[in-house]
Order: structure tokens, then sequence, then C-alpha cells
């Protein structure tokens, strides 16, 4: 049975039996019952009239244009005062706590104050993803900084490294696994929150936005096409950030 | 001395007293100055209440029950919501984990619907459940279950392969195999992986509360926003976060009885 | 008894050269608890000009903190430690350092290693290249200079660190027990090389080794000392000319007795700093 499996074509296609056994459970749902969600078989032409009319590609586009931005303002303000409070300990002691009371919200509680603070809009959405992104990487970078070993700490001092040199040559390199640990989670963190957001509080266009007219719409089909995208989506970007995350950690070993 | 040479060296115990004091002292600063801000007149009454408003607020809600009504409908919901979510988790993740073809069937569709954020199924779960008390569950379960299985499936291919030879070699049936070898071996995993879903779960409860509920912290907090009562989205936002905490705290401190055996 | 070296008659006469190492009167405590432990007591010590001196004793006897002390690692402590004259107060290029675990950075090449070792210096920098490559052939290691560390086999690596304390020409290099990492037979490989670039650049090294046969194989002289708290308790001279030969009579002699006294404590002579010497006629 191993050597079955071992084979790569016969794995793939039994990874589509269970798909195929949803839809099969769900074309026959559709066919002897009255629903009122259409079957399955209709995705095919939601993802036509989709394609049509531009709601995937704006909804898409829209969607990576909010998680990417928030990630690009939350991850690095993260990661610079991770990788400065593990430095400076007084301000490790006054900012910590009190990052460490916000985080404790579930993000999405933060929409409905920003909602009141900043009204309906690009806005609040941004920073609530921007804060999403933020925590994960704080906490990893703040880790990662902390746990740099001092044996190479001290080879910098003997042969006198300056400050700006420690942290090119040794802080930052030592602590990139755990930096690139936070990203990914970041990235995660921010792509959740975008879809929330636009499920939430709506927007012009988004993958969120078009699930949840969707849902008015009690179009099924519609959603299917979606949450493909979504699934289609999250899984190329991870595969992207894997690649990199290989590229600059290649100095390490391989079973890490 | 040394130590002082190499400022990356943190040490997160405050020599004073310890990390307790640490984390008790920054919310108390943060509430102050937020008081303080707000007596001095530096928001509008519609952008920042001050925590003394905010607390009669909680106060008054306490007193008339419907606080403890918003909360105790979270919780049941959570709690049912994760045990069925955590129960599937833990069969799935076990059964990908000891059948390589089950794994092989069900691991691709799997990891395809881990890449969607569990928000992004809420409004096909609307759908389907429509916004009663089903649908909560429902979502909660969700949003437990990934986690779970994931964790279940990573303690379980974790444990050595030499204890499963033991197993063999004893003649060891499958309900002894799992008690008393699996079990044992994988609970660290599974626990940390409940802890997270623990949090996940809560988040996505308030999530789908905010969105579609009649009752529940989450949704406490939207009724606020839509009557523009700031205090109330306050005290909703301060109480989330309270249960969080509480909730982590919780399930971190039955990690670590648990997995006291385990050198560090 | 602290006495300045400037003011010995013996000293006046030579120009103090590279690398004179003077330590007087030097003790340690560490607070440890609440109590303070003695770790080094009244350590008197001086190292010629392209010496090199070997360092054994038991665990616990404050060799590596000896070392610490020397290139300034560490700063408190009463007494006198200084090179060429000058006191000592902190790290310094003048005082190079190998551990017994290599300390390359995992994320830079094998160049990149070496060649940070130059980056406060005042070498120009079309020159630095040139260093470490010289310096990358002094260790055998041509081909693998854009090889990571983990790359690299232990032996590897501890000769590219080797390369790296060598590449600021330090007036004095200390080795912490530079070889202990080391499975035996690359050990004596290393030894040798150790052996070979010392002839060739005849810098002062200090090496702190648990390894008696060692300390004798590359030593001049070999430091003795005995723990709780650390002390010297005798200096052994090695009168052989360099390279030595592993199967000498001496060296087996030597080790034999100096391994007698280190682990049944029996004391041959009776102060501590006293100094024998032993001289050895090879008979050919």
């Amino acid at each position: 049975m191993n050597r079955l499996l071992a084979n790569p074509f016969i794995r793939i296609a039994l990874g589509f039996i269970a798909p195929l056994l949803l839809f099969g459970w769900w074309q026959w749902q559709t066919s002897t019952h009255v629903t009122t969600f259409a079957p399955p078989s209709a995705i095919g032409k939601a993802f036509a009239e989709m394609i049509g009319d531009g709601t995937l590609a704006s909804g898409i586009q829209a969607t990576l244009r909010r998680a990417f931005t928030g990630l690009a303002v939350g991850a690095p303000l993260g990661i610079a005062i991770g990788m400065a409070t593990a430095v400076w300990r007084p301000l490790d002691r006054v900012l910590s706590p009190l990052l460490n009371a916000l985080r404790q919200v579930p993000m999405i509680g933060w929409l409905p104050l920003m909602g009141l603070w900043f009204g309906v809009g690009e806005g609040t959405e941004l920073i609530v993803v921007s804060m999403a992104a933020f925590f994960p990487s704080m906490l990893n970078s703040h880790a990662g900084v902390a746990q740099v070993e001092r044996r190479y700490l001290d080879v910098g001092r003997i042969y006198g490294f300056t400050t700006p040199q420690r942290f090119r040559l040794i802080l930052l390199p030592a602590a990139m696994p755990m930096i690139l640990t936070g990203l990914t989670q970041a990235l995660a963190f921010s792509w959740i929150a975008t879809i929330g957001t636009e499920i939430l509080m709506g927007a012009d266009a988004g993958l969120g936005v078009t699930m949840q007219l969707a849902q008015t719409q009690q179009r099924l089909d519609m959603m299917l096409v979606v949450l493909a995208a979504t699934a289609a989506l999250g899984f190329a970007i991870n595969q992207a950030f894997l690649r990199l995350r290989r590229f600059l950690l290649r100095w390490q070993p391989s079973a890490l | 001395m040394t130590d002082r040479a190499s400022p990356a060296f943190v040490n997160f115990r405050t020599r004073d007293g310890g990390p307790a004091l640490g984390a008790v002292i920054a919310p108390v600063l943060l509430l102050g100055l937020w008081q303080a801000a707000c007596m001095a007149g530096l928001f509008p009454v519609q952008i920042l209440v001050p925590p003394s408003v905010v607390g009669s607020t909680l106060v008054s809600m306490a007193g008339s029950g419907e606080l403890q009504h918003h909360v105790t409908d979270s919780l049941y919901r959570l709690i049912l919501g994760f045990a069925i979510g955590t129960f599937a988790g833990l069969v799935f993740g076990t059964i990908i984990a000891l059948s390589r073809l089950a794994e092989a069937a069900f691991s691709p569709l799997f990891l395809t619907l881990w890449q969607v954020p569990v928000i992004a199924f809420v409004p096909m779960m609307v759908i389907f459940l429509g916004i009663d008390e089903p649908f909560k569950i429902a979502v909660v379960a969700v949003a437990a279950f990934f986690p779970v299985a994931l964790a279940t499936f990573d303690g379980i291919r974790g444990v050595p392969k030499a204890w499963f030879d033991v197993a063999r070699v004893y003649r060891t049936r499958l309900p002894d195999l799992i008690w008393r070898i699996l079990v044992p071996a994988t609970v660290p995993a599974v626990l940390t992986g409940l802890r997270v879903a623990l949090t996940r779960a809560w988040v996505v409860l308030v999530a789908a509360e905010l969105l579609a509920a009649d009752s529940g912290i989450g949704q406490m907090m939207e009724m606020g926003r839509q009557l523009f009562q700031i205090d109330v989205v306050l005290a909703g936002v301060i109480v989330s976060g309270l249960i969080g905490f509480l909730l982590d705290r919780g399930a971190r401190t039955i990690e670590q009885r648990a997995t006291r055996w385990r050198t560090a | 008894m602290s006495v300045d070296p400037l003011s010995r008659p013996e000293t006046k006469a030579q120009p103090l050269q590279k690398g004179a190492l003077t330590i007087s009167d030097l003790n340690k405590s560490f607070v440890i608890g609440k109590k303070p432990r003695l770790v080094l007591e009244n350590i008197e010590l001086t190292v010629q000009p392209g010496e090199f001196v070997s360092i054994v004793g038991a665990s616990g006897c404050g060799k590596s903190t000896l070392l610490r002390l020397i290139v300034g690692l560490d700063d408190e402590y009463s007494g006198e430690i200084r090179l060429d004259g000058e006191r000592i107060s902190t790290t310094s290029l003048d005082r190079g350092i190998i551990f017994q675990d290599h300390r390359l950075f995992p994320w830079m090449t094998l160049e990149q290693n070496i060649e940070l070792a130059l980056l406060n210096t005042d070498t120009p920098k079309a020159r630095r290249a040139q260093i470490v490559a010289d310096h990358i052939a002094l260790v055998n290691l041509k081909g693998f200079e854009k090889a990571f560390p983990h790359q690299l086999s232990g032996g590897m690596a501890q000769r590219a660190a080797i390369a790296r304390a060598l590449v600021t020409e330090p007036k004095l290099l200390l080795l912490d027990e530079p070889l202990g990492a080391l499975d035996a037979l690359t050990r004596v490989h290393v030894q040798n090389e150790l052996q070979r670039i010392w002839m060739a650049q005849r810098s002062t090294m200090v090496m702190v080794t648990h390894d008696v046969e060692e300390a004798l194989y590359l030593g001049d002289r070999v430091i003795i000392m005995s723990p709780n708290p650390g002390r010297i308790r005798r200096i052994v001279e090695v009168d052989l000319p360099h390279p030595r030969d592993r199967r000498s009579p001496l060296l087996h002699r030597l080790k034999d007795e100096i391994l007698a006294e280190l682990t049944t404590g029996a004391a041959i002579g009776n102060a501590p700093s006293n100094l024998i010497h032993l001289h050895g006629r090879e008979e050919r």
C-alpha cells in the first residue's frame, strides 16, 4: 500500500476524492430537494460570469492591495519596535506591558471602536490590518533579538564592532529566522484581517465584499468561486514567502 | 558586568517584583493616562470617554443583568462550539495521522480549506444555518477544528517510530496503543493546539457576533457603535480583551502543568 | 609580589618587543548567591614575546576566566595585566582569542567571517581581500572561501577560526581549549597545523587545554594550575626544539609526571609559582 501511495500520480488522484465526494453530495442535495441555493454545477457559470464583469479581478486586486498595504505599515513598525525593545531595556519596560495589554483584545474587536473614531472606510480598514500585522512582527522580532547568543556578541566585542556594525552584522542576521517567522504570521493575520474587515465593514471592492454580497443574494455559487480564489491566493502567497525565506536563510543547515 | 555589555540579553523578570507586577503596572498606567487625557478635555466625547464612565457603564450593565447576559451567551457558544470543533479535530487528526490512505485522500482538501480565513466561511454558513445559535456554534467549531486537527496530526506523526516498534513487539491492541502510548506522547502538541484553537475561536466568535447576532459581546459592541454609545463599545473592548487574556492564561497554565514531565 | 617589569634590570637591556605579557598579583572573585567566591588568587606570570605557553589544570581552576580577563572581555579584577607595558582595560585588536566553539557567524561565508576581523583596522580596503586569501591558504582551507560554516567540518571550522584570529596580526593570541570539540584524529592534525603556523608567525600564544600531551607538545612552558581557588601551582619548562617529535621520551615522562600530580594532588616542589627547569637532552 505504501508503495502505491508513493506514486505521485496516485496521490494527486486520491486527493481529489474528498472534494469530489463533497460536490457529489451537494449536487444530489440540490437536485432532489428544493433549496434556496444553487447547485455546484453552476460554479463554472458563476466563475465565467465573475471574470466577465470584472468582479473577480477587481476583488482580488483590492484585497491584495489592502492586505499588503497593511503589512507594509504594520510589519516594519512591529519589527522596529520589537528589536528596539530587545536592545534597550528601559524602552522595553515602558512599551511592552502596554502593547501586551492591547494585544489581548481580539483584532476584530477593535473594528467597532475604530469605526466610531474614524468612520467606516479605507482608513479604518488599514488601521486594523496594520495592527494585525504589527503584533506578531513585534513579538517575534523581540524574541529573535533576545535569543541572539552572547558568544556571537563576544566576537563582536573582540573585533571592536561599533553599535551599527553590531546591529547590521550580528543582531539582524541572527534574529532573521524569527523575524521571518513573525512576518509569516503577520502575512497570515493581515490576510485574515483584510477579509474580515471587508466582510464586516464592506467597501467598494474586495473578495470579502463579494462574499458578503453573494450572501445577501444567496448566491452560493459565487461564494464558492470567491472561496476558491481566496484559497488559491493564500496558497500562492504562502509559497512565494516560503521561497523568499529559503533564500534569505540559505546559510542554515537543511535540518532547520 | 559582562551582561551589561550585551544589552540584547533581555531578562523579562524585572528585578523589582517579578513579571506579575510589571504586567499589572502598565495597564494601570494606561488607564491613568487615559483618565487624565479625558479629564483634560483632550478628546471630544464622541471619540473617547474616560475609564470612569466606562466603569460606571459596566457597573450599570452588570446591575441590570445585561452584561452577564451577553457574557454568558458568548461563553456558552464558545464552550459548545469549542468542544465540538476540538472533538472533530482530534478524531480527524488522528485518522489522517494513522492512515496514510486517509491522509492522501483528505489532506489536500483540508490544507486548501486551511488557507481560507475562517471569517470567509461565515457568509456561507449564514446561508446554510441562518443567524441563530447553530450558526455561531458552528463558526466556533470550524475555527477550533483546524488548529486542533493540525496539532493532533503533528503530535502523532512526531511520536518516535521506536515507540510504535515497541508496541508491535508487545502486540499491543489498538485501544491500548491509543490510550497508553499515543495519548501521553501527543498531549504536549495537542495542548498547544488547543490553546491556539481557543484564542482563535474567541476571536472568530466575537467577529461572528459583530456580524450577525442578537446577543453576545460582539453584538453588544456593534450595537454600541450603531447607537454611537462609545462607552458601551469601550466596555465591550475591555471585556473581550479580558476574557481573551484569561482564556489564554488558563490554557497556558493547564499546558504547563500537563507537560511537567518534559525536560526543557 | 608586584614588581614593575620596566624596572627589572634584565628587561631594560632588551627593547620591549611585540607581545610581552605580564600578569602580577591578579585576583578575581565572582559573586555567587550573596557571597563572593575567589576564583583566581595571586596569579603571577610573564610571557616573553613569541613564546608559546600552555596552561593545564582541572576544571574549576579558573583557566578560562584568566583568558577572558587577558583578552578584555571581563574587566573586573584586582592586580595588573599588562601587554608590552600597557595596562589592559578592554578588548583590543592587539589580543585575539580562539574559543572551543569556533564562533564563526553562521550567516556569513568563510571569507566574510575572516574579513570581518579587519573591519575596524586601518588596513586599506584594497589589501583586505589579499590578506584574507593569504590566511585562508595559511590554514589550508583554500577552495572553501564561499562555504557557510555549517558546510565545514569541525576541524575545518576551527582552522577558519584560527585564520580569523590571526588576520589582525595580534601581538598576543589566546586559545581557550581550541581543540576540545574535535575528535582525536582531527585534534592531532590541527595541533600540527597550530605548530606550523606558530613557527611561521611566532606570535605570542597562550593556550588553555585539559590535554596534557597537547600542552607539552605545543608549549615552551606548561603552567599547571590548581583549583579552588585558581592558583599557579607549578611551571614546567619544556626545553625541546620545534618542530617537536611526539614520540620524544622527555615529553612522555613529563606527561606522566604532570598527570600524576594533577590526579593525585601530590605536589612536587614547595610553594606555588615554583619554577622548575627540566632540561631535556635528547640522545640521538
